[in-house]
Formats: C-alpha cells, structure tokens, sequence
C-alpha cells in the first residue's frame, strides 16, 4: 500500500463537491469500475481462504436447541472429538480443514445438500488426491470416525449465504420447533381420547346391553359357542349390575367433546387408533403473505374454539373436577374471546416468508395488524436490498430501508417478538429466532440478505456484514416475555463496539517509504454505501498527491454539526484491486442520510440503555443535588466547628456527665429488658391446669383410648385436653405415665375428695 | 400437563380438604404404635397439599406398617410382602400423573424385599417412599429384622441377633442414581412431617427412613433417643429443612448440612450414637426411569389387546380338534 501527504488540493473543489455533488477538475475522479473496497474489509476480498460463520448447516433434530450451526463450528468439534491436540494430530487436522474447504468450495460452486452427502463426496475428493504412502493413515481414520464419531452424526443442510440463506434458515427454525409442538398436541389429543373413550367405555360395561348374551359373545368369541351358555352368563352379570351408571348429561358431555378431539385438523393423524375412521387433512401453516395467514386463521378460528373446549373440558372431567354447576355457564359461553396466548402456543404457529420489497401499502397494513394481533403469526421480513431505499425519492428514509422501517415499527407494537439480523450474523442471532418461534404471540423477523446484488463484486456475506457493521441495519432483540420493562426486553449487545457511533478499528499500511502507518479508523454507512455503484455519482476518489490535512475522515465529520462541516471534505478510506489506499469524498446528500442512520443507531442505543437520554438527565440532577448537599453539611460543619474550639481547655460540659449514672444503671436495665423479651418466648409456667403439649403430640391414641372425653385431637391429629373434668386425676395421672414422649401434664387434682390423692401428686410429679 | 384453560379453573376450583377427607377405618394398630405418627404426617401432607383421593395411591408390602393403605381415603394396594415397589413402579409407569406412596417395614423392605429396594433407588421413579424401621417383624409377633441391633434377643434369636445391624440409610446412600435420603423420628412430628413434605416434593424416589415406635415387642428401644433430646441431631440448611426455633428449644443439637454434599451425608448415616434426623442427600438433577422410558405414546385398546395377545399366545394350548 502507498500513502504520501504532499500538495495541498484545491480546497474549494473539495467542498464545492460535498455541497454540491459536481465534479470539477482532474483531482476528483470518479469511482465507477475501480472495484474499490472499503480499507477495513481489504484482507476480505477473497473469502475462500478465511474460515468464517459460513456454510451452515442447518441441523435436523437437535437435542442442545442450537438448529444453526457453522460448518467451522462442526469441524472444530470433530477435531475436538477425534484429532489428538499438537504435533501428534498435525497430519490428520490439515486432512480434516481441508474435508472442509473442500466442501465450502463444493457450496460456494452452487452445491449445498445434505451435510453428510457433502462429506462423503469430499472424503472421495480427499482420498484421490492423497499420496500413496499416507492414504491409508486417511482412509481409516475416516472410516473409524465415520463409526465413532458423535459429531458426523449431525443431519442437516449445508447451505451459503444467499438471497435464499434468509427464508431457508427461519423455516428450517420453525419447522424444527413445530414438530416439537406437533408432536406434544398429537399426543396430548391421542391420550384425552383414549382416556375419554375409556371412561365411555366404563360406562357402557355397567349397562345391561353390554351385559347381554350377545355382546358376551362377541367378547368371548365362537370357539367355545357350543360349551358356554352366554344366556347364563348374561343372567349373572344382569344381576350384579352396579347401581350407579353415569347421568345423560355427564356422557353426552363425554360424546361430544370426544367428536370434536377427532374432528380436529390442526394436527395430522399418526397410526394410533384413536383418529376418525377417515382423518381429514391435516391443514398447512407456511403462507407468502400476511394477509393470507390472517385470512387462514381466522377461516380456522371456530374450529380452534371448539377443540380448546373440547381439550379443557377433556382435562377437567379426567382430573374429577368438571362441576356442571360452576363450567357449565362457561363452556356455554366458550368462544374467540375466550382464548389465550398460551393455549394458542400448544397449537402450530402460522409462518409467513414474505419479502419486504414485494409487499404493497394494504400488505404492510396487514403485517402490522398480523403484529398486533396477539395470535401466533411469526412473519420473516427478507430484505435484499435496503440501500436504494435510504436514499428514497428526495434523499429522506428510514435507514435500514423499509425492513428497518417494519422492525421499528414493530417495536411500538410492544407486543410482538422482534428480531433484526443480517444473514452474516445468522448463527449469533439463532437463540434469538429459537425464542422468537417459541413466543406466544406473534413475532417479526427482519433479515437483510445481502444479496441484492447491487454491491459490485462483494459476496453477500460481506455486504450483509457490512450493513450490520456501519449501523444501517443493526442487530436487536425485544423479547417481550423476558420481563416488564426495556432494560429486560431490549438488547443491541449483539452489535460490535455498542456505546460508539461507529465501530472503529485499527488498520495499518505502508507509506510511500514503506514506513508502517497505524491508524485506527471508524466503519460508518457512508463506508458502507460507496461499495454501491449507484452511489457512484455522490462519490470521487482523490488521487494520493492530493490528500491534504482539510480532508475529514467522515466519521469525524459526522460528529460534528451539518453547519460546523460547511467548508470541510469528508471521505472514506477505500482500497482498490491493487490494494492502494483511496480517500473517496462524500457529498452532502450522502452524509445527510448518513446523519439519519446515526440518529436512528442513537434511538437504538437509548432504547438498550446506552447514552439513555432521560437517565443522563436525571443524573445530572441527581449529582446537582448530591453536591448541593454535600456543600451544605460541608457548611454546617464548618460553623459548628467554629465555637466548638473555643472552649478548649473549659472543664466538660453538664451534658456530657450527665449520663453516668445513667451508664451504672444500664447493665441492670438490660438485662431486665432481656428478660422482658424472653419471657415472651417462653412457654407459659407450670400451671395449676393439665395440659399437653400438642405439637409434640404423635398421635399414637394411649390418652384417647383411655378416656376420649377428656382427650381429644385438633383438627391435625394431635392430642390436647378437651375436658379435664371429664376423669378422674387418676386418669389424668395414668395418661401422663403412658404417654410416650411424656408431652401430658397433668396439673393438680380438680377433686380435693379423690381416693389415694397422695399417691398420685408424687405420681404426676416428675410430668408436669 | 393440562392446558392454560383447564389450570385456570383448577386453581380456582382448587379443592380444600381436611384431615377428614383422607382418614379411612380407625386404625388397627396397638396404642402407642408409631405408625400413628406416621399415618397423621401423611394425611396431613395430603390435606396441605391438596392431592386429590383419586389420583393418589398407597402401595405397600405386608407387616403392621404395610397396613397403611386401609386407613387412607385414596386408593391403595397391600401388596406381597416385599413387593411394594415393583408394583409402584408399575403403577407410576403407566399412570405418571398419580401421586405414588409407598409404606414398607424394615422385614419388607431390607429383608425380603432388598432386591427391588436397590433397583428401585436407581430406578428413581417419582415416588415417596417411607420405611417405617422398628428394627422388628411386628406383624408376625416378633422375630428380629435386618436393622434390629446386635443382640435382640426375638422369637427367631433367643440368644440374641448375632449380626451387626443393616444401615439403610448407607445402603440407599451407596446406590448409583440415589436422589432423595432423609431420616426422621415418629416422635418429633413436626419435623417428621416437615420432612415427608420435603420428599414428596422431590421430583424422584425419595426414600424416608421413619424411627417407628413398637411399644407391643420393643417397648423401650428408642427410649434412650426419646428421652435424652440431645441423642437427635436435628439437620438443617436452606437447601433442605431450615432450622426451626421451635425444635431448636428441645433438639439443641443441629447441624447445618448442605443436602448436596453426599460425603457428609455418609458420615452422618453412619453415626452411631446419635440419630440424626433431616435430609440427609438430595440430588435434584438424577435422572428418572418414568422419563427416560416415555415413549410420549399413549397406550390404545388395540395396542393393549395385540400385546397381551401376542403374551397370552405364548402360554395358549389349543384344544385338539
Ligand atoms: C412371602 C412371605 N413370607 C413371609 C411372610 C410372613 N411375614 C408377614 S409380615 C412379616 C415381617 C414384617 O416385618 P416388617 O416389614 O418389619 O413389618 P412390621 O410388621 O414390623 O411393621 C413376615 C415375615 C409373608 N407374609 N409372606
Ligand atoms: S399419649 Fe401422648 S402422644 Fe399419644 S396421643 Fe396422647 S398425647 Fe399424643
Ligand atoms: S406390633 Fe408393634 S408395630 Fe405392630 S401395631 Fe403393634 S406396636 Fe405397632
């Protein structure tokens, strides 16, 4: 790379270009068919060789969740897994990264397919090309871990990142998560019907029809027809018939709610023998538009109510509780507005692939109100191309293009799961849409693909990361279960370098006298948009002669005012195919949207709590008053210090031996409120009445046997005297003796005339 | 699990029971007998945590103690002596909702009964287990058991037992997969209870060893414990019962032991003049057998009917024509 700083430029050419966007003069060239780069992403321009969050591959029947993995990720696991660490496993860790490049080659050649097929094929690629005397270390290694390895195990497809990485990674989410949800509603149906059928059933075999010769027969069967007397038997069983049957209303109850469990079409039939004798289709979920899946569901909406009834009446009547006195009424009202959220979510979510730029205003009408519905729509917004839109008609949109647009919207809603992702942050974001799919209301994913196909030559990846990078299409999250407020709901974290407006990085080149320069340099959208050749004509490079100190790199002129920068000349840093650094200039209209971008970063951020505008505020009112404070008893102590000084050498003041007496009495007063308290705690004395210790009762029945009259239990089965005039002190005497855990206290005698009274107050007294 | 709907009405229709919705015929043990104590924690933890009758069941074995199920209002199976926990584990297996009790004698389950007693431990089904240990066989009219210390003389060892005793607490606490070990005494029922609640809230087999009182053959075995409260050691911890200012009055003797901590749960199992009472161990995380099997499939009719079938045929003569 080369770099000079020598001749001033023409000023006035400079900033004549950023008012106006004219080009005047040799010093400003245009950029079209440079194939400039942005100066960070010079190393990237060939990603083959790097290793990177793609291929994915989007795993079947995970167990950990994780249903988007990187390719590198998986390699890494093998390596782990199988390859000894150091020296040792050097051979077969270069064989393995290369199984893997090879099927990256294979993917970016247009090839994805399954995991496995990909690897196999690479393995024979690998095999061909290996030297004689070490194919046979290769050849069983493979074939060992292809038996042993835990991590080869993993199905799933391997796929780039392309216009179609977006739709095909949310629905592979989805569909993952649903047949999960499928699987859960299937069985749960399958068992209330086996269960209400069996009740039914109960039911039946109490009645005298059931009990018939003929129905015995069926039963038993023909084979022994000519040695078994049905009629008898039906006789005997008639006689015995059980009072108690169940009432016309319970099993009409049972009857209908068992039609409607096997009417339903939410879910398919499996091989059970529980689904109608002809299962209508099960119906289907993925729509093209919102518009159509609200249409769907609401289409749906009675059946849903009548199999949620169905479900919850099922439960209640199997659980014992259904009382027609205090359901009945309910169920009779059962409609719509009776559903909720979460007995939704036991049924599949509807899923919309939509594409933003394909979406008319009464479409975006429709997602917005599919958003606020509440019901479990899950709509993926795809972007392609959100660029062309920043600049709209007059130079005046939302950045991020109207995928931003929606998510932001979407966000007011304050209801519904939202994620905003560029494809190259797919793998990041994956425990985001896992939750999102899983919300039980509706959620909005906004992905910008990257693949619009405007960025000349730069892979999608690059440019999805890029649009992440310079905060025209930042990643968030609002997760509206996670909690009741912004701090627990939103996250920005997933952006790189969140309390900046733009991520800085450092870079390094050689000057023209091969000196090393450092330099660190921010990543804003206008870098982001001068890798658009439609932005070509807002853009011109300045040749390295002319670089001169009045050049602003935009980033710092972003952070200044617009009439603070009237004279100055923003420009990126681009590389071009030679790997030459370029200052390209910025004309105003490009920085205004660029400012548009940063203000909505800056909402962003105040929303994820960084730079939070009301926060700041109350702060600096806090430390205001914190101060004002702090100066008063700063002041106060100052003039009480003042006379305190004084009286140096005065003898002590009245007060101060006031309290010695006082001080004598203390240790005698303390313990004299100790005892006070303790007294609280202890238990009653000794008293004159008998009495037990209920608490410590064991329930074991001597006092209660003796003399139940006298001794009774409370409501938890534990012994106290109910009546110790009930018996003789005798008595009371004899149940203090055989009580166990000698809890009875038996007190005095009541009756000064008992018989061997003597005998028995030296008895009572090691209990009371 | 039932549905949003159906948990709304559950709550609110939550039924109150009292005492008196779980107790059954009056109890035909001898006065004094500990299983009383026993019988009363149980009711009382019914009641306070409103298990319904219909969905819980009382297995046990055969002994005075394997009585229990008669004199709870729920549903209940005296099984054969020592094979109450097989046919829990069956009972849970097939219906996982029910709340499953089980009632064993020390003659039950750590004599006849020991093999199902180990698997069952690492089988960790979700059940209660209590083993009511009077260290003797009640029923039978007195023959020393495995847990009856050295020296008892009985019907069966009129010189006296010649073995040292079994600990089941140690044995339970050696078995791989143990999740719930306590200990409590049938004359302290505050804390007895305290601890069953403990068990049966534990997602597992919880195996409870009861000090059970058998004032008709072993009239003053526990008397030095009962009447000495410094011969307990009351456990406790935040994690298992916590310590109760009540019971600190009479039981001065506690130990704060963290349930987790399976190496101090094997020493205080094996103290020997002491009884220490609490949760010995508990591991909540232990995998149990009910999930492990789910086939998430409910059983059909005509599943049950081609199973059984396909058994029956097995043992089927067919009369010759
Ligand atoms: C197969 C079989 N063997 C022996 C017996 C006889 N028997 C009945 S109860 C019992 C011992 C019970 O002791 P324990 O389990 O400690 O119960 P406790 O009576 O002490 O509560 C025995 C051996 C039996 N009923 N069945
Ligand atoms: S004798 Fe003692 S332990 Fe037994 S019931 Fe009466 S008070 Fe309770
Ligand atoms: S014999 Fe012992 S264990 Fe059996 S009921 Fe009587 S006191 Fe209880």
């Amino acid at each position: 790379m080369e770099a000079k700083l020598e001749k001033s430029p023409d000023v006035a050419k400079l900033t004549a270009f950023h008012l106006t966007g004219e080009r005047s003069g040799d010093t400003l060239s245009e950029i079209s068919g440079k194939n400039l780069l942005p100066a960070l992403y010079a190393e990237y321009r060939d990603l083959s060789h790097l290793r990177y969050d793609y291929p994915l591959v989007l795993v079947e029947d995970s167990d950990t969740g994780n249903f988007i993995t990187p390719l590198s990720v998986i390699i890494d696991n093998l390596l782990r897994e199988t390859v000894p660490q150091g020296i040792d496993g050097e051979f077969l860790r270069k064989k393995v990264l290369n199984l893997e490049n090879c099927i990256k080659q294979m993917v970016a050649d247009g090839r994805d397919g399954p995991f496995s097929e990909l690897w196999t094929q690479a393995e024979t690629t690998l095999l061909e090309a290996e030297d004689a005397e070490t194919q046979d270390e290769l050849e069983s290694y493979l074939e060992k871990i292809s038996r042993t390895s835990k991590v080869l195990k993993v199905k799933g497809r391997v796929v780039d990142c392309d216009r179609k990485t977006p739709r095909r990674s949310i629905q592979h989410v989805w569909n993952e998560q649903q047949q999960v949800t499928r699987k859960n509603l299937r069985k749960r149906l399958d068992a209330l019907i086996l269960r209400v059928a069996g009740v039914l059933r109960a039911d039946f075999e109490k009645s005298a029809e059931a009990r018939s010769a003929g129905n015995i027969k069926g039963q038993v069967g023909t084979t022994f027809e000519d040695t078994f007397d049905f009629e008898a038997m039906s006789n005997l069983l008639t006689e015995t018939l059980p009072e108690q049957s169940m009432s016309e209303s319970r099993r009409k109850r049972l009857q209908s709610v068992l039609e409607d469990l096997k009417a339903q079409q939410f879910v398919g039939v499996e091989n059970l023998d529980t689904a109608p004798d002809k299962p209508a289709d099960p119906y289907t979920y993925v729509f093209e538009t919102c518009s159509e899946a609200m249409d769907a569901f609401m289409d749906r909406l009675p059946g849903l109510v009548s199999v949620i009834k169905a479900i919850a009446i099922a439960e209640l009547e199997l659980e014992n509780r259904y009382s027609e006195e205090r359901h009945d009424p309910f169920f009779r009202k059962f409609d719509k507005t009776s559903l909720v959220p979460e007995d939704l979510s036991l049924f599949p979510s509807y899923l919309v692939l939509n594409n933003i730029e394909d979406d008319d205003a009464a479409e975006k009408a429709r997602i917005i109100e599919a958003l606020s519905s509440g019901l479990p729509i899950k709509v993926l917004e795809q972007a392609d191309n959100i660029l062309v839109d920043m600049m709209g008609g007059a130079g005046q949109a939302a950045p991020g293009g109207r995928g931003g647009q929606i998510a932001n919207m979407a966000l007011g809603i304050n209801s519904a799961y939202v994620v905003q992702s560029s494809a190259s942050s797919l793998y990041q974001m994956a425990p985001s849409i896992s939750n999102g799919m899983q919300y039980a209301g509706p959620a909005l994913f906004s992905i910008y693909s990257g693949a619009g196909g405007q960025s000349a030559g730069l892979p999608p990846y690059l440019v999805a990361a890029a649009a992440r990078e310079s905060r025209a299409f930042p990643s968030f999250t609002f997760d509206p279960s996670a909690g009741p407020d912004w701090a627990d709901r939103f996250s920005i974290l997933a952006n790189p370098q969140i309390d900046a407006d733009w991520p800085a990085h450092d870079i390094s080149y050689e000057d023209s006298e091969h000196k090393t320069i450092r330099e660190k340099i921010s990543f804003t959208v206008l870098d982001f948009m001068a890798t658009d050749p439609r932005f070509a004509g807002h853009l011109a490079s300045v040749p390295v002669e002319e670089w001169d100190d009045t050049m602003v790199p935009a980033a710092a002129c972003l952070s200044t005012t617009p009439m603070e920068i009237m004279d100055v000349a923003p420009y990126v840093m681009m590389v071009d195919e030679a790997d030459v650094l370029q200052r390209v200039m910025v004309d105003q209209r490009l920085v205004r949207t660029a400012r548009q971008c940063r203000d909505t970063w800056h909402a962003l951020q105040e929303l994820g709590g960084i730079n939070n505008s009301h926060a700041r505020r109350l702060l600096q009112k806090e430390q205001a008053l914190w101060e004002e404070q702090k100066k008063q008893e700063l002041d106060d102590l100052r003039s009480k210090a003042k006379p305190a000084a004084a009286p140096k050498a005065a003898p002590a003041p009245a007060a101060d031996a006031a309290p010695a007496p006082a001080a004598d009495a203390g240790p005698e007063a303390a313990p004299a409120e100790e005892a006070v308290a303790e007294s609280v705690v202890e238990e009653a004395p000794p008293s004159d009445d008998p009495y037990i210790e209920t608490t410590r009762c064991t329930t074991c029945n001597e006092c209660t046997n003796l003399n139940d009259r006298m001794f009774a239990y409370n409501e938890d089965m534990q012994a106290y005297v109910a009546d110790a005039d009930a018996g003789t002190f005798a008595e009371m005497v004899m149940a203090s003796e055989n009580c166990q855990v000698s809890i009875i206290h038996p007190g005095k005698p009541r009756n000064p005339d008992e018989n061997n009274l003597e005998i028995l107050i030296e008895r009572a007294a090691p209990f009371q | 699990m039932p549905t949003p709907t159906t948990e709304n009405f559950l709550k609110h229709g939550e039924d109150h029971y009292t005492l008196d919705d779980f107790r059954s015929s009056a109890p035909r043990w001898c006065d004094g007998c500990g299983n009383n104590a026993i019988l009363t924690a149980m009711q009382k933890l019914c009641r306070d945590e409103a298990l319904p009758p219909e969905n819980t069941v009382f297995v046990s074995g055969i002994g005075c103690s394997s009585r229990f199920p008669h004199y709870m209002n729920t549903y209940g199976f005296h099984g054969l002596h020592g094979r109450a926990l097989p046919i829990a584990e069956g009972i849970k297996m097939s219906r996982p909702e029910l709340n499953v009790f089980v009632n064993t004698g020390d003659g039950d389950c750590c004599s006849i009964g020991t093999a199902h007693w180990i698997h069952a431990i690492r089988y960790n089904m979700d059940m209660t287990v209590i083993l009511h240990d009077n260290h003797v066989y009640g029923l039978t009219k007195m023959q020393a058991s495995p847990t009856s210390p050295q020296g008892l003389k009985s019907n069966t060892t009129p010189r006296g037992t010649y073995l040292q005793p079994l600990n089941p607490l140690t044995v339970t606490l050696g078995i791989a997969n143990a999740s719930f070990v306590a200990q409590a005494a049938d004359w302290i029922p505050d804390n007895l209870y305290d601890i069953v609640s403990a068990a049966y809230r534990h997602k597992g087999f919880s195996f409870v060893r009861v000090m059970q009182r058998c004032p008709e053959f072993v009239p003053v075995m526990f008397d030095p414990y009962i009447t000495d409260p410094e011969r307990i050691l009351l456990l406790n911890h935040e994690q298992g019962i916590p310590y109760d200012p009540v019971l600190g009055k009479t039981y001065k003797n506690q130990e704060e032991h963290d349930p987790s901590n399976i190496d101090r749960a094997r020493e205080i199992a094996s103290l020997e003049d002491k009884i220490p009472v609490g949760i010995l161990f508990q591991d909540k995380q232990a995998a149990r057998y009910e999930n492990i099997r789910d086939t998430n499939k409910p059983y059909s009719p005509a599943m049950i009917k081609e199973a059984l079938d396909s058994e029956f045929d097995k043992f089927t003569v067919m009369p010759a024509d």
